[in-house]
């Protein structure tokens, strides 16, 4: 590892730049995805009737029981066998994503149910309906409560999008080793670098999410001291 | 009117694309000499170059995905991936499962060792010793059937990607790394008076390209067609001389001045006497 090996992968930086872009595409597809999903099966588990209640505990329990990486490879390889080529990002969005949405739900529930039911009560002697009360009483509260456990989803996932280079997916990880087959002694240096990206790309985005939690705190309510 | 235009053209792009066939070809990129991504992140590689200039010749395209090894003849069998071209030695095991171009390729196994080791063909593959290889490739199955099956108590140790095994074997936590000849140059090439090539194992390795099983793209014969004619022009040959031997950066460097010729004006007989002569002048300076 010596100076000169830094040198060329600084010279790289652009190539693993690109390969980062990639990455940041797959987080932003799986979380929004993970994120409309999660929310969905949250509110059914809490709210709905117990056939979708046990769908919903069902549909958490299979895509947390699986591997990522047995997901991502049955993502991959299974819609072929029906005639349908996904492309890599895609099937990789879906893999990612469909997990993500079983974990993001159990942080939703988690933060519906630590709402007391009061509101829901108050909410209802209002006259507003099930569903009006969910959407305009108890979500904003328990969106703002899952912020802090949404966070770890996030450092989480960031990071899981790096498996993506097992179905061909051309992301960061990859480009690292394109640097290091192509020129062996580059290898080490590649990925402290790939390493050093995951640094300030997590504080950055927990930063930001931390800011958002300060935000959106109502003064006076949900103090802890 | 104007509609009618869009419409128009918009049906001959259809009919065009529909005119063009497409197959996928699937590599583990990162094989130099034989697949590799330059420091500008083209592909290229002897491999890839010879799928590019077949297409040319027969009238198809390709579109080039980079593919882990031992996924790529899973996604052959699901039909993910159309052709497999990434080194591939023709086993009797593997044509169980897919087809096979006639041999393109003939290469040998080398064990490679540290140069201040003091190992030699015989004592690298002693019992007890760690032996390094990619998952997957022959140089792996070699340790397991003509060594372990044998009774010689190597530990063989499996890594996902070339690359890795020459780390571990820098870093002093495996003896020795067996692996295809041309690859293994380079790597000396790259770690200079640091790694040595012990031995060479004469397995006459045959490479192929393959397809799905039955080939129900017909597509083998139009390789074979491609190679015949590359064969009878020299352009293969050509293409032999630019790749083996040299350094990255040189094939690189040529490659980028000469590529046009087969992706624009579509002339791979000219590409390969191109490359050729390029990587030549260029190496001579």
């Amino acid at each position: 590892m010596s100076l000169e090996h830094w040198l060329k992968v600084w010279a790289s930086l652009p190539v693993l730049l690109q390969g980062l872009s990639v990455n940041l595409a797959l987080l932003g597809g799986l979380l929004s995805l993970g994120f409309f999903l999660g929310l969905v099966f949250a509110v059914l588990e809490v709210y709905g009737p117990k056939p979708l209640r046990l769908c919903a505990a069902l549909y958490s329990w299979v895509f947390r029981s699986i591997p990522e990486i047995l997901l991502l490879l049955l993502m991959w390889f299974g819609p072929a066998q029906f005639g349908v080529r996904i492309a890599p990002f895609t099937a990789a969005v879906l893999a990612l994503g469909l997990r993500s949405s079983a974990y993001q739900a159990q942080i939703f529930r988690g933060a519906l149910q630590a709402v007391p039911a009061g509101q829901m009560l108050a909410a209802r002697a209002l006259g507003l309906s099930k569903f009006q009360a969910v959407r305009h009483v108890l979500l904003p509260q328990a969106l703002r409560l899952s912020l802090a456990g949404w966070g770890n989803e996030f450092a989480v996932v960031l990071k899981d999008t790096t498996l993506a280079y097992a179905v061909g997916v051309v992301e960061v990880m990859r480009q690292a080793r394109y640097l290091g087959s192509r020129e062996m002694p580059l290898t080490l240096p590649a990925y402290i670098t790939v390493a050093l990206l995951f640094l300030v790309l997590t504080y950055a985005g927990l930063f930001a999410l931390g800011a958002l939690e300060k935000r959106l705190r109502i003064p006076g309510l949900e103090a802890r001291r | 009117m104007r509609t009618l235009g869009v419409a128009v053209a918009v049906a001959l792009l259809g009919l065009a694309g529909l005119a063009a066939e497409k197959f996928i070809v699937g590599s583990d990129i990162a094989w130099p000499p034989f697949e590799w991504v330059s420091a500008k992140g083209n592909y290229l590689g002897f491999d890839l170059d010879v799928m590019r200039m077949i297409a040319v010749l027969e009238g198809y395209e390709i579109e080039i995905q980079d593919i882990a090894f031992d996924s790529i003849i899973p996604a052959v069998i699901a039909g993910k991936i159309d052709i497999g071209a990434s080194g591939f030695t023709i086993t009797a095991e593997r044509a169980q499962v897919v087809d096979f171009s006639s041999p393109y390729w003939v290469s040998d196994q080398t064990v490679l060792v540290r140069a201040d080791s003091g190992l030699n063909i015989i004592t690298a593959l002693l019992p007890g010793r760690k032996v390094g290889a990619q998952r997957g490739t022959t140089g792996a199955f070699w340790v397991e059937d003509n060594l372990i099956a044998q009774g010689v108590a190597v530990q063989l140790i499996l890594y996902e990607t070339y690359p890795e095994a020459i780390m571990d074997l820098l870093a002093g936590r495996i003896d020795a790394v067996i692996q295809d000849q041309a690859p293994s140059e380079q790597a000396v090439r790259q770690y200079p008076g640091k790694l040595l090539i012990a031995g060479i194992i004469k397995t006459y390795e045959e490479f192929g390209f393959l397809v799905a099983k039955g080939d129900p793209k017909g597509i083998l014969p139009r390789i074979e067609r491609g190679m015949k004619k590359l064969r009878e022009t020299g352009a293969w040959d050509n293409l032999v001389a630019a790749y083996f031997g040299n350094p990255l950066d040189v094939i690189e460097a040529a490659w980028e001045a000469c590529i046009p010729i087969l992706t624009v004006e579509r002339d791979p007989i000219r590409y390969a006497a191109c490359l050729a002569a390029k990587v030549q002048e260029l190496s001579q300076k």
